[in-house]
């Protein structure tokens, strides 16, 4: 599971990481300190909620793509 | 006369920038008179007759303004907005005249599933944030310093006129809603994979 599944993205991903990770920097959040904050349970559930958003989101765009309606 | 009713219609749906925008024009307006040199220039104002004309003229530009900032504003994009808890604005609208026609179809549902999907992607951003920081101060600042990145606010209005038509089919797409949505899901990725869930 990469996040470039879906590839055409807004912003770079580079991009998007440095802001999280300056923001978390910032709040004094550490990677190690959250990872034992979740157990496998919520990852699980956590990973199903993503997909499941990721999936409507590609439904969406993929709805775009289809109305090149002509009027009469 | 057509033009009152469609500032009329675009009033119901509240869009507070509008009104700023309004009100900004009108306060241009008012700095007037340049032969007796009044700032103070309430509408009553009678200090010279150049003043009293100008008021009418002022009056009826006024209105004219209105309606061209009406008109002008959907494309604005204002950000900067006071309240620190919504991650975008979006606000849709739509307004469909069908007018001596028939056999027309508007599905209009995609705004509608944009709108929606939306929100989940904010919620799942939120709801991401608040599990894997379990102390809720801190998870809090973390998400508006997010939010403070990704705060746009975008108006949208559309506006479809059917007349003397038969047998039409309308789909209304609310094409920036589908980059919001593009944005919000590529946070909530990198959010995920950068905590490690997935």
């Amino acid at each position: 599971m990469d996040s470039n599944s879906s590839n055409h993205n807004a912003f770079p991903d580079k991009v998007v990481k440095v802001m999280i990770d300056d923001i978390f920097r910032r709040n004094n959040v550490k990677p190690e300190e959250v990872k034992n904050n979740i157990s496998n349970e919520q990852k699980q559930m956590l990973q199903e909620m993503v997909e499941d958003l990721r999936e409507q989101v590609d439904q969406f765009n993929k709805g775009e793509k289809n109305t090149t309606k002509s009027d009469e | 006369m057509t033009s009152y009713k469609r500032h009329d219609t675009t009033n119901p749906f509240g869009n507070k920038s509008k009104y700023f925008y309004l009100r900004d024009k009108r306060k241009h307006g008012h700095q007037c008179c340049q032969d007796c040199g009044t700032t103070n220039c309430a509408p009553g104002c009678n200090q010279c007759d150049r003043c009293r004309d100008e008021h009418k003229h002022h009056d009826r530009h006024d209105q004219h303004n209105q309606f061209e900032m009406v008109e002008v504003d959907p494309n604005a994009t204002v950000s900067q907005e006071g309240g620190q808890y919504a991650f975008m604005d979006q606000e849709s609208a739509e307004i469909i005249w069908v007018k001596e026609s028939c056999d027309i179809t508007v599905d209009s549902r995609d705004t509608q599933i944009g709108v929606s999907l939306q929100a989940s992607l904010q919620l799942a951003i939120a709801l991401v944030l608040n599990i894997a920081i379990a102390d809720s101060g801190r998870s809090e600042a973390v998400s508006q310093d997010l939010m403070q990145y990704f705060n746009a606010d975008q108006i949208n209005k559309q506006k479809i006129f059917i007349y003397n038509t038969k047998d039409a089919t309308v789909t209304t797409r609310d094409t920036d809603l589908a980059i919001n949505i593009q944005v919000l899901l590529q946070l909530l990725i990198t959010l995920v994979v950068m905590v490690d869930i997935l």
